[in-house]
């Protein structure tokens, strides 16, 4: 999903007109429908965090075991033990939101410095950390958050933190692409020349102004990473821990009773799953599109 | 140096090493230029013959890489009087042996700094450059007009917005741009190249510098825009008299514009003087290579009187295996049976054979 244009066209970009009136109608519907997303999940954790769910997701009710979706008081019918769905679903978000925010930071911070310090600077640091997150591109991720989750605990900060680090030369090498482009156009050289401070043109003249638009779209799918991979650990067993519920784990605790015909258990939290990664994605797709121009690729 | 002189370069050598061929690309091989207060220096020379590289040095713009300056640049104005290469050679470390220099070791961080510290002041306050490609030297996602403002807030004793503004409309339209309002809110990309070189001037001079150096403003721009930026720089030139140090391979432009003229061969200053004695076709007493070159102008009057274009003959200089004569000995159409034996072997100085006019030619010293 990840097509970026490293040589952004020069005109079609740059537009004085506001960027709604720029991009196509389907890459609008793709940033509406992000948006529309995005809405929901901060929504729903703002009503998991101040506890304004309809029920407590994890009042277990034996007389109620695996209520059908429509049942009075439960719209998405309840588990095998009889918890309510919905309000497992709205604070499953929990498990993702800050921690997912954490990833997204360590990501774009050290992505960010490590790309600058690698275009800016060039020569040897360019090549060190060239060397470095080729290092940490070529170890399989899944297996580096086990050993982490083995060598600590089955923690969702650690696994993002894992995550986030591994989302880091992803974005050091657009910052570094994007650099090196830059440098290409003499501005920066003329910026020097113009007796501007060096902090002034990393921070306002390359990142700012040339870069938000990247940072912006790789925080939109960073997201997405962070759900999606927490969704494979909880199904290995290795994300977030029972009681507390996360669509990954109730994806996973549910899956016993899919094949008893009892499908809404799995498929409720698999569903907010798939639209809320696509939302991400297409939230990041079309912001691309408009932001940084279709290209040539 | 004398009380006017704004800028000296003293025997300025700017290498570059090479890795693949153990050896020193002598860019910039010591030069020696004044620059007077309110007087314009006209640097000319074909492609590779140093002159961006010498402009480049004085701006402390070459950081990166394996480059080495040694020399001495003062710099004097009202406000400030420096060194600008003051300690520079202490960053550099060679390792030589047998005469090749196997390894070129520069502390690239404290290099930075050091010319950091030295230029603090200097660039854009004193010393404001102009580049060759006008549209790659603005910033493509700022507005024409925040750039300027943004120079003078640096620069200058004007700190607020507003009153940035108002000076930056003032140089908008000294620079003759086209409805300077609305091009303060124009992005780079809706300006034409012309008018970027304008408001890339306006910015250079908006902080008024004391020495303002253009390295190649016309280039890539067409030649209607390119003489009415001429014409704007002469202009300038008269009215404010800015203190100038400008470079171009165009002989017409240095012609028009300059005071005095340098004329830069393989790294070196050969032929150093008043514009009227090196550009004028008919003085003759000159370095081989200035004839040379003012015979190879493509005007109407050269190909009328010869039928043809002539070019200079042969490449030009390797500067990394400078040869031990004359650098411009084995391109050279001037050289007598009488001095041939000293143009191969021994490298003519700049001395002056007429008051304020300087040439590195065997021909005229006896």
């Amino acid at each position: 999903m990840k097509h970026y244009s490293q040589m952004p066209g020069e005109i079609s970009e740059l537009s004085d007109q506001p960027f709604w009136k720029k991009g196509d109608a389907v890459d609008l519907a793709y940033v509406g429908y992000g948006l529309l997303i995005v809405t929901l999940v901060v929504v729903s954790y703002l009503l998991g965090s101040f506890n304004l769910l309809p029920r407590d997701p994890q009042e277990i009710n034996l007389g109620l075991m695996m209520a059908r979706p429509g049942t009075a008081g439960h719209p998405l019918g309840t588990d095998f033990m009889g918890r309510d769905m919905l309000s497992r679903l709205i604070v499953g978000i929990q498990a993702y939101f800050l921690p997912g925010l954490l990833a997204i930071f360590i990501a774009l911070f050290f992505g960010t410095v490590l790309g600058v310090v690698a275009g800016y600077r060039g020569g040897t640091f360019d090549t060190g950390i060239t060397y470095f997150t080729n290092l940490v591109d070529s170890f399989p991720r899944l297996v580096l958050i086990l050993l982490v989750i083995a060598a600590f605990k089955p923690d969702i900060y650690c696994i993002m933190l894992v995550v986030g680090f591994t989302n880091v030369p992803v974005v050091t090498s657009l910052i570094k692409g994007k650099i090196q482009f830059l440098k290409q156009k003499n501005f920066i050289e003329a910026d020097v020349a113009l007796g501007l401070p060096t902090s002034t043109i990393i921070l306002k003249h390359i990142l700012w102004h040339n870069c938000r638009s990247l940072l912006i779209i790789e925080a939109t799918l960073g997201m997405a990473e962070a759900i999606l991979m927490e969704t494979s650990l909880s199904y290995l067993g290795f994300g977030v821990q029972e009681p507390t519920p996360s669509w990954g784990n109730m994806v996973q605790s549910g899956a016993n009773y899919f094949m008893q015909g009892k499908f809404w258990p799995s498929t409720a939290p698999a569903l907010a799953i798939l639209f809320t990664i696509l939302g991400f994605h297409l939230l990041g797709d079309g912001l691309n599109n408009i932001l940084e121009g279709k290209g040539n690729t | 140096m004398t009380t006017a002189t704004v800028l000296k370069i003293e025997d300025l050598r700017t290498y570059f090493y090479s890795r693949s061929k153990q050896a020193f690309i002598r860019s910039v091989d010591g030069v020696s230029l004044e620059i007077e207060k309110g007087e314009a220096l006209g640097v000319v020379g074909e492609s590779g013959s140093g002159k961006s590289i010498t402009a480049l040095s004085v701006m402390g713009l070459i950081s990166a890489g394996p480059g080495v300056i040694s020399g001495k640049i003062g710099f004097r104005s009202d406000r400030i009087r420096k060194n600008l290469l003051q300690d520079l050679e202490d960053f550099v470390k060679l390792t030589t042996r047998d005469g090749k220099i196997m390894e070129v070791s520069k502390d690239v961080v404290g290099w930075g700094q050091n010319t950091e510290r030295a230029m603090k002041k200097v660039r854009g306050k004193e010393i404001a450059m102009i580049f060759q490609n006008p549209k790659s030297s603005l910033n493509p996602f700022t507005l024409v007009g925040k750039q300027i403002t943004e120079a003078i807030r640096l620069h200058t004793s004007i700190k607020t917005e507003p009153e940035a503004k108002d000076r930056a409309l003032t140089w908008l339209d000294r620079v003759k741009i086209d409805s300077p309002r609305l091009r303060f809110d124009n992005y780079p990309y809706g300006l034409s190249g012309g008018m970027c070189q304008r408001a890339m001037i306006a910015m250079a001079l908006a902080c008024e510098p004391s020495l303002l150096i253009a390295d190649e403003p016309t280039t890539g721009l067409d030649a209607t825009i390119q003489s009415k930026i001429v014409d704007l720089l002469a202009e300038l030139k008269s009215e404010l008299g800015v203190t100038t140090m400008l470079i171009s391979h165009d002989i017409s432009i240095i012609s028009r514009l300059s005071d005095r003229v340098a004329v830069m061969y393989g790294g070196t200053v050969c032929d150093y003087g008043p514009t009227k004695e090196i550009l004028s076709t008919g003085f003759e007493s000159k370095h081989p290579y200035t004839s040379a070159l003012l015979a190879s102008i493509p005007s109407a009057q050269n190909i009328k009187e010869k039928g043809y274009l002539q070019a200079i003959e042969g490449e030009v200089l390797d500067t990394i295996n400078v040869p031990a004569g004359c650098r411009f000995y084995s391109r050279c159409n001037r050289v007598t049976e009488k001095i041939r034996e000293r143009c191969a072997r021994h490298e003519p100085d700049l001395r002056e054979i007429r008051s304020g006019h300087k040439v590195r030619c065997w021909l005229y010293f006896d």
